[in-house]
């Protein structure tokens, strides 16, 4: 079959069949919407974590002289116990990228400059603070190693990992992004039995002319063409559309967010990087649902 | 060029055989007309040779093919063989005459060229000059079916299947319908026609099978409608 002709009869087909053809592109740009934003928002969460856990540091605070911490009853930490700590924290080398020990009067500083304003802590004294060795790993996950370390170890009071503050956040916003593929996933059937019943439709509205086809003896590949074709055209302008949103969404809304906030948020680059990968999975999607469907309606 | 060998056919949900124990040979260039009554088996016996149906136990073979063991992707070029035309001639409504012959080459992906040589000369042959531009509705019910037989025969068939062509025509038109066909057999095509007209039948005075409940119960050369008394 010559293509300038499948592309003329394509065109009939689609204009004579317009709202089918604008129902299943429309179908296929909120699946899409649905199935980027999933991906999107994982990507966001990735993104974040990168950035934050490049920054987060386990602190090992050490025991103060009226720490009621179990582990001080002995009393503040001596020189030897810090020795020790030190030495010890430098052996642990190279997952153990940088060490900041911060003195009592640092922590006073910081904690007065974060909350100078708050009568909480208006009568709190630099002894009562506890310093601390703030400890910035080479792999973050490993945080447990440092942990089970020194928890417990003489002159130590607490060790804690600041990632366990921010990992709620990330849940949560995993959570999302699982929430926006579950609803995806539910969208994407939603388009496969849309395209499923638009073609069963078609088949049997241009019955008489895929009929002749059969009778003059074109192959089942020629007969089937110009659906797939059809239903690829309709996926891949749904497919163009949700990326266009998308983009406009990342671009504008979370571009607008990235000047006021200090967090690495996604941007249209990202959105450029799975673009692929979802025109990919509609347009397959489409191809697959299509085929099968010709194949138990279609008599060829 | 078609061969029925001890051919049953049972459509499924049917107790009843469409055809039964049928044998017979049509040679090359013969013209048949297959007659009976209504459900006696004639379309059946075409949609056999068209590969549409398979037989329930027998062999049928189509030009040098046993369609019992024809693989399905190989049907497609036995039909490129067989051209067929029907009562309600099935043209596209949407599409000119010219257009509705050309469909036919276009889908077996002939050129452009191939279809501007071929589709005028095939339009002049079944009398249609002239009237390229029309659509179907705006012509007569002969006009139609002579587009409809122009369609069957564009790609040169060595088979011409008609099931009652002239089933929706008066009889002036019918018989000028059955001698184009009889032109076209002249060409070497081989022809078979199921009808219940028996004024064609009788005039033309070519083989006849007769079909009744499923048997044949004639097959006589230059027969007439009913049966020799």
């Amino acid at each position: 079959m010559r293509l300038q002709f499948i592309l003329s009869e394509i065109w009939v087909a689609l204009r004579r069949n317009l709202s089918m053809a604008i129902s299943v592109a429309l179908v296929t740009m909120v699946s899409v919407l649905f199935l980027g934003l999933g991906v999107l928002a994982q990507r966001q969460v990735d993104a974040m974590k990168d950035y934050w856990y490049d920054r987060v540091q386990v602190s090992i605070f050490l025991c103060t002289a009226k720490s009621d911490l179990p582990n001080c009853s002995t009393g503040a930490v001596t020189d030897v116990q810090r020795r020790e700590i030190r030495s010890q924290l430098g052996a642990m080398r190279p997952l153990v990228k940088n060490v900041f020990p911060e003195s009592q009067q640092q922590a006073y500083n910081r904690l007065k400059e974060q909350y100078q304003d708050s009568p909480t802590y208006r009568d709190i004294k630099p002894s009562q603070m506890p310093e601390s060795f703030r400890v910035q790993l080479s792999n973050p996950t490993k945080y447990d190693v440092i942990t089970s370390s020194f928890k417990g170890a003489p002159g130590v009071g607490d060790v804690q990992d600041q990632r366990r503050i921010l990992d709620p956040l990330f849940n949560v916003l995993r959570g999302l992004s699982f929430g926006a593929l579950a609803l995806a996933a539910l969208m994407v059937l939603c388009s496969v039995l849309l395209v499923a019943t638009t073609i069963r439709q078609m088949a049997f509205s241009r019955r008489r002319e895929t009929g002749i086809m059969r009778l003059v003896g074109a192959s089942a590949f020629v007969i089937q063409l110009p659906f797939i074709l059809e239903t690829l055209i309709a996926t891949v302008v749904g497919s163009a559309l949700a990326i266009g949103v998308l983009w406009a969404l990342v671009g504008y809304g979370i571009g607008y967010l990235g000047t006021e906030l200090p967090i690495n948020f996604i941007t249209t680059a990202d959105v450029w990087t799975v673009t692929p990968w979802l025109v990919a999975t509609a347009a397959g999607l489409a191809i697959l649902t299509a085929w099968l469907t010709l194949r138990r309606y279609l008599k060829v | 060029m078609i061969r029925f060998e001890n051919v049953t056919k049972t459509y499924r949900r049917s107790t009843q055989p469409a055809l039964q124990g049928i044998s017979l040979e049509v040679g090359r260039g013969e013209f048949v007309f297959v007659v009976g009554q209504s459900g006696s088996g004639k379309s059946t016996m075409l949609r056999l040779i068209l590969c549409e149906e398979a037989s329930s136990a027998g062999n049928v073979l189509v030009a040098g093919r046993e369609l019992s063991s024809l693989p399905s992707r190989k049907v497609p070029a036995l039909r490129r063989e067989i051209g067929t035309v029907f009562q309600d001639f099935r043209l596209l409504p949407n599409k000119d005459v010219f257009q509705n012959v050309a469909f036919a080459l276009q889908v077996l992906g002939k050129s452009r060229h191939h279809i501007k040589a071929v589709v005028p000369e095939t339009l002049e042959m079944v009398g249609l000059g002239g009237l390229e531009k029309r659509l179907p509705h705006q012509l007569s019910g002969g006009e139609q079916q002579r587009v409809a037989i122009a369609r069957a025969f564009v790609n040169k068939p060595a088979i011409l299947l008609a099931d009652e062509p002239t089933g929706n025509l008066d009889p002036t038109t019918s018989l000028d319908i059955v001698r184009l066909l009889d032109r076209i057999n002249r060409t070497g095509t081989t022809i078979v026609m199921a009808t219940h007209d028996d004024e064609i039948v009788n005039q033309l005075r070519k083989r006849v099978l007769e079909l009744d409940n499923g048997e044949l119960v004639r097959d006589q050369m230059r027969g007439g409608y009913g049966a020799p008394r």
